[in-house]
């Protein structure tokens, strides 16, 4: 029997099959081969096969059942490939993202690659992604970072620039963060400020996609009834996605995803990828927030070390000083009260004597000594005294900010709300470090316990060649401020505000007077003027 | 010529200011202790106190915080043995201070500035 195709020949040529392509020439030698490859999906054989079914031959129905079935295996494995290699593109992708994901600490650096991965090409390839995140109070679920294009005209740039450097996701990831990152949050601000919603509002679709750890897909044929138009409106799409960003049952934020340019319908498989994808990006953000808030702790206690250090430092000289006080004014009042009770007496007696008594020059020599060894005292005591200068260089900042820590609890218990605003980078003042402390110290309980006082601003800042101490508060002129010994002349002070007082005598001894002013909005203000240079005092 | 308490625990002290300050003019009276001085306050009339800080048992700067709290408009001038006594806040409320000597100058001194700033001297015959 003559055949039409050449399946029953061992070896052919081009002449013998049309349909063997370029790049198969293999098939030419090999019959099994192009059996399988060619001759099952080939017209010709198909008329051999309706040959042999007009001659009866009773193979034929079967070897038209294999053919068939034959076929039919082929094309499920192709699409097996095909789907195979999709899975296999997805699964490189996921790994490399989940490399990044695991191993950064770096919030900036997960959002950007978890961002990139849902809007890249490479990536999921959807139009936009919003990232909402839960604040540190769990009380709010807050826009956090957008992106994507905001118009065509944006689309088709980016995704130009996209084609023409054709970067892997992780390049693009990098750029993005290095370039973009702080653009597409203020990009985003307006929106991502109107997603924001309360944690405690179970019914909002964000929060029931948190509550039920499954994603949401809202489509124009299905809206949920709490997505509404509202949310539409404000995206401006009406299919979009919602991803919980769940962490060991922390909720962590959620991501709404969309293809706000391109309008292309969101798959199942969309769905499902990006469910997977939400895992790793959960985790990843809750480690790089942890990190992120760890981070700021120890910064904090290392602030607060170096802060201890000083006052530790401080507390030292301090004893030292007292010790040496101590022990100086044991010696002065040792030795000066009788030395003193000398020299006056036999100063007294001489006045007693008359100028010819021969006892005048003995005493005369008493008062001599007296007073040499009181001024070999003096001087004894004075360099002691000069080994511990009380006026020295200090950081104002640091001295409001212990004395406020010290007086905040009884501040809080007073129900006075306290205003801290402390300029940055100020120079050292040269002051008596004591005297100044006990002075604002003096100054908040004064102002504090005026009459309907209840808010207290406490401020630093540099003026001129001074920095300014200003404390306002919203209450009456201190009374003890006025008068010439502290008090108003009719008026008797407060009787155990002795502190004003002496703060009074203490700033004008140090020449930095306490100016006054009452606020036309009502309440006072305090100003105390430090200098920063020694030859000002 | 003004009324001065002298106040202090040394009796060489006492003698020493009482002669001094009378010679100066001024009518003095002294006290060995801070109680005692409270109960001469209470009794007479003073234009001016003169206090040593560190008295047997007892501090001269309790005395100065009672003068300012009942007596306010009363000057007061605290004598030291040595010129550490600022550091203790509480001798601010004073409004003069001298370091104790055998010369008597400083402290007439500190008395006429003290007295001059109150107005408070009285004719010698008050």
């Amino acid at each position: 029997m003559e055949w039409e195709c050449c399946w029953s020949l061992p070896e052919i040529t081009s002449r013998d099959c049309p349909y063997i392509a370029e790049g198969e020439e293999d098939l030419f030698t090999s019959q099994r081969k192009r059996i399988i490859a060619r001759c099952l999906e080939c017209p010709r054989f198909r008329n051999d096969l309706l040959k042999l079914q007009g001659e009866n031959n009773p193979l034929s129905g079967l070897l038209n059942l294999i053919a068939t079935e034959l076929l039919d295996q082929k094309a499920r494995l192709h699409s097996m490939g095909v789907f195979l290699s999709s899975k296999t593109r997805e699964m490189r992708f996921l790994h490399e993202l989940s490399l990044v994901l695991q191993t950064s600490f770096n919030l900036d650096e997960v959002l950007s690659v978890a961002m990139t991965a849902i809007t890249a090409g490479k990536g999921f390839g959807l139009n936009r992604a919003l990232l909402l995140m839960t604040d540190r109070d769990r009380q709010f679920l807050r826009g956090y970072l957008g992106v994507g294009p905001r118009n065509y005209e944006e689309a088709w740039q980016i995704w130009r620039e996209i084609g023409e450097n054709d970067l892997s996701l992780r390049e693009l990831a990098r750029n993005f963060q290095q370039s973009k990152l702080e653009s597409e949050k203020a990009k985003f601000h307006d929106l991502l400020e109107k997603l924001s919603v309360p944690l405690s509002d179970s019914n909002h679709i964000f929060n029931r996609a948190l509550g039920g750890q499954k994603p949401i897909l809202v489509t124009a044929a299905s809206p949920p009834p709490d997505a509404g138009p509202h949310l539409s409106e404000l995206l401006g799409v009406d299919s979009f996605l919602v991803v919980p960003l769940i962490s060991r049952n922390r909720r962590i934020g959620i991501i709404i995803a969309d293809n706000c340019i391109t309008h292309k319908p969101i798959t199942p498989q969309d769905v499902q990828l990006l469910e997977t994808f939400a895992f790793p990006v959960a985790f990843a953000l809750e480690r790089a927030s942890l990190h992120e808030r760890l981070q700021e702790e120890v910064d904090k206690l290392t602030e607060a070390n170096a802060k201890l250090k000083v006052q530790q430092e401080l507390i030292l000289r301090m004893e030292k000083m007292a010790l040496v006080g101590q022990i100086t004014s044991g010696i002065a009042h040792a030795i000066r009260n009788p030395l003193m009770g000398i020299g006056g007496l036999a100063r007294s007696l001489m006045k007693t004597l008359p100028e010819t008594d021969r006892n005048r020059e003995s005493l005369a020599s008493i008062i001599q000594e007296a007073k040499r060894l009181e001024d070999a005292l003096n001087e004894a005591l004075g360099y002691a005294d000069s080994l511990h200068p009380a006026i020295d260089r200090w950081d104002i900042n640091q001295l409001i900010s212990g004395v406020y820590d010290r007086q905040k609890d009884k501040l809080a218990r007073q129900g006075v709300a306290v205003d801290l605003e402390l300029e940055e980078g100020l120079p050292l003042a040269y002051i008596d470090f004591n005297q100044i402390v006990f002075c604002i110290r003096a100054l908040l309980a004064g102002i504090t316990e005026t009459e309907g006082c209840d808010r207290l601003s406490l401020e630093t800042r540099l003026q001129g060649d001074a920095i300014a101490i200003v404390m306002e508060g919203n209450g009456p002129p201190l009374a003890a401020l006025a008068g010439d010994r502290g008090y108003p002349p009719d008026i008797p002070g407060p009787s155990e505000n002795f502190g004003l007082r002496i703060c009074m005598t203490m700033l004008e001894k140090q020449g930095t007077p306490c100016t006054v002013e009452t606020l036309p909005e009502g309440g006072t203000r305090y100003t105390i003027k430090l200098p920063i240079r020694k030859e000002n005092r | 010529m003004a009324r001065i308490l002298v106040v202090d625990d040394e009796s060489s002290i006492r003698l020493f200011y009482a002669e001094e300050l009378a010679d100066a003019g001024h009518e003095v009276t002294t006290s060995a202790s801070a109680t005692e001085a409270v109960e001469k306050l209470e009794g007479g009339d003073f234009d001016l106190v003169v206090l040593d800080i560190k008295l047997k048992n007892e501090s001269g700067l309790d005395l100065l915080q009672k003068i300012v709290k009942e007596r306010h408009e009363m000057p007061v001038i605290l004598c030291s043995a040595f010129s550490f006594y600022k550091d203790d806040f509480a001798s601010w409320l004073a409004d003069g201070y001298v370091v104790k000597s055998s010369d008597p100058t400083e402290l007439l001194e500190e008395i006429k500035r003290v007295l001059g700033k109150k107005g408070a001297t009285r004719p010698a015959d008050a």
